[in-house]
């Protein structure tokens, strides 16, 4: 499902003396299949931008067109439940939102809503926590005396109980250590290559933007101020440091060697493999001289 | 100097676990040292730090805090030796503005007005945020929000301060700015303990105490600690980026040192290779 913002604007509390407007004139489009990272300093909108992914936040002006789907500020509350079936949102710490007695009853509890019979409801539940790799010995487990890591999982997989196609992430990685954070991430990469999923990141990690996204948006008081291809997105230090956004590691580094004679003809790497890469050519070919 | 922090023979059971967490475990921390502890989710990090601040009762061993025994008698004077600094500043904040929120630790101390006054204004020239003392705590960023957390724990006069993941929720530049306050808190002579994922944070301290499956698995020299790379990733830890590259550079057929190299360091070291080339 393609995902435009035409001239999207979102004021809170309109008309009052709190007035405030989060976004203006924001235009972008997010292809259908792209994993795409919204990035941009603390308070920059990103929250409120992705709220309008599946209904939450209604623009004040301009439309958000998902799919075939056009939101206006007059869209009916009704009309939104459509898309929430569509756009899966995984909230900072999802696993605050788990409530059932058991891992697979906390899964199958947005199918059943939906209307699936139980029996269809709990296949669905199977499918799911295999997906996200809950190993079986804890299926029938209070998803509370999980681990943060495995409790964020079944959070996971009762969202993509809902067979959604457009996955919003919302710092996912948050509070978890280094390896929980990798296999969180992998396991995105997967939906996102083996169902197409399409992905929508915000993060504060320009590694694992470096790392995972195809798109990147880059937001700044509410505007659009970057949009493109994340090695068009860092290739200019300068401007991101202007921005107070953080550059990949790689990338960073790689800018350190470019100060001290280093030549990149391809614009800085993003990855560290890229970065190996591009240093052995130029090691090696000296020696060849 | 002398020690500080001295935990002997420490076992720990969590009722509801099979296993004990920690099984005979010591630890000892210097006077004015600081101690990067790291190790996987559930390795027992945060249970190490209550337990040392009498937050929880361990079955057996014996900690001592500034040559005092843990025990229910003494508590009181304990605590007044540690602050604690948390992950999520929003569950710390009490007060409408940073001045009330800062004194609030105080209220306690049966304190002079003057002498609260006088210790918040002080806090909050340490920490840099004395042009905030009006302001709604909840309005301000997340590191201002640590930084002000801080404030209100240097308020109470502690020997040591534990950072518990204090820097995990805060975006990059927050994170490097709690990072600097930490260094300079350290140079002024408080003890430091560090609870942290971040390898930015653990190059920092003195010293890094690896925790792993209720042991201390390594404690060495933050440059000793990230030399051995395999090791740490198999504990769930991030590795420092010198050693990630040093990695694929060798995959690519490329000669690496062995010892350690910060990130200058290794900038430094292919400076070299390449100007010889």
């Amino acid at each position: 499902m393609q995902i435009t913002f035409e001239k999207l604007g979102f004021t809170y509390q309109p008309g009052t003396p709190l007035a405030f407007t989060a976004l203006k004139d924001v235009s972008f489009t997010i292809a259908e299949h792209s994993y795409t990272a919204i990035v941009g300093h603390t308070g920059s909108g990103k929250s409120t931008l992705i709220q309008h992914l599946n209904g939450l936040l209604k623009p004040t002006t301009g439309t958000v067109q998902i799919g075939e789907q056009v939101i206006t500020s007059a869209t009916s509350n009704k009309d939104l439940n459509k898309l929430r079936r569509k756009v899966g949102y995984v909230f900072q710490f999802p696993e605050a939102q788990l409530f059932e007695e058991t891992v697979l009853k906390d899964i199958e509890f947005a199918p059943l809503n939906f209307g699936y019979s139980p029996k269809e409801a709990r296949q669905i539940a199977i499918e799911q926590a295999q997906a996200v790799q809950l190993p079986t010995d804890v299926w029938e487990k209070s998803p509370f005396e999980l681990s943060g890591g495995q409790m964020r999982r079944v959070a996971i997989a009762g969202i993509l109980a809902m067979k959604p196609e457009v996955l919003v992430l919302d710092e996912p990685t948050a509070g978890l250590d280094p390896q929980g954070s990798r296999e969180i991430m992998s396991l995105f990469q997967r939906l996102h290559q083996e169902q197409g999923l399409t992905i929508v990141l915000v993060t504060h990690n320009m590694n694992d933007v470096a790392d995972y996204a195809d798109h990147v948006v880059v937001l700044e008081k509410g505007t659009v101020v970057g949009d493109g291809q994340p090695r068009e997105i860092f290739a200019d230090p300068q401007w991101l440091t202007d921005h107070h956004l953080g550059l990949p590691q790689t990338t960073a580094f790689a800018y350190q060697l470019q100060q001290r004679g280093f030549v990149f003809t391809e614009g800085l790497p993003l990855t560290e493999k890229q970065l190996a890469h591009e240093l052995a050519m130029m090691l090696k070919g000296g020696n060849n001289q | 100097m002398g020690k500080i922090i001295e935990v002997k023979d420490l076992t720990f059971h969590y009722p509801d676990q099979k296993e004990p967490l920690f099984d005979q475990l010591s630890l000892s921390i210097e006077r004015g040292q600081w101690v990067a502890i790291i190790g996987h989710n559930g390795s027992g990090k945060s249970t190490l730090v209550r337990i040392i601040d009498g937050l929880l009762a361990p079955q057996a061993g014996t900690i001592f805090v500034d040559g005092m025994p843990v025990t229910p008698e003494n508590i009181w004077q304990i605590r007044e030796k540690i602050g604690m600094v948390f992950q999520n500043p929003d569950n710390q904040f009490v007060s409408a503005d940073v001045e009330g929120d800062v004194a609030f630790g105080m209220e306690n101390l049966g304190l002079d007005r003057d002498v609260m006054k006088y210790r918040v204004d002080q806090a909050l020239r340490k920490v840099n945020m004395e042009d905030f003392k009006g302001h709604d705590p909840s309005r301000l960023s997340g590191g201002q929000k640590q930084r002000v957390a801080i404030a209100g724990v240097l308020t109470l006069r502690p020997d040591v301060i534990i950072f518990d993941e204090a820097t995990s929720m805060l975006d990059p530049e927050g994170r490097q700015d709690i990072i600097k306050l930490m260094t300079k808190l350290h140079k002024k002579g408080y003890t430091l303990i560090s609870i942290t994922h971040n390898i930015d944070e653990a190059a920092m301290a003195d010293r890094v105490c690896v925790i792993d499956d209720g042991k201390i698995a390594a404690d060495s020299s933050p440059a000793e600690i990230f030399a051995q790379e395999k090791e740490l990733i198999a504990m769930g830890l991030d590795v420092p980026y010198s050693e990630r590259l040093k990695d694929e550079l060798l995959h690519n057929g490329i000669e690496v040192p062995h010892e350690y190299l910060t990130e200058k360091g290794m900038v430094d070291w292919l400076c070299k290779l390449h100007s010889k080339n």
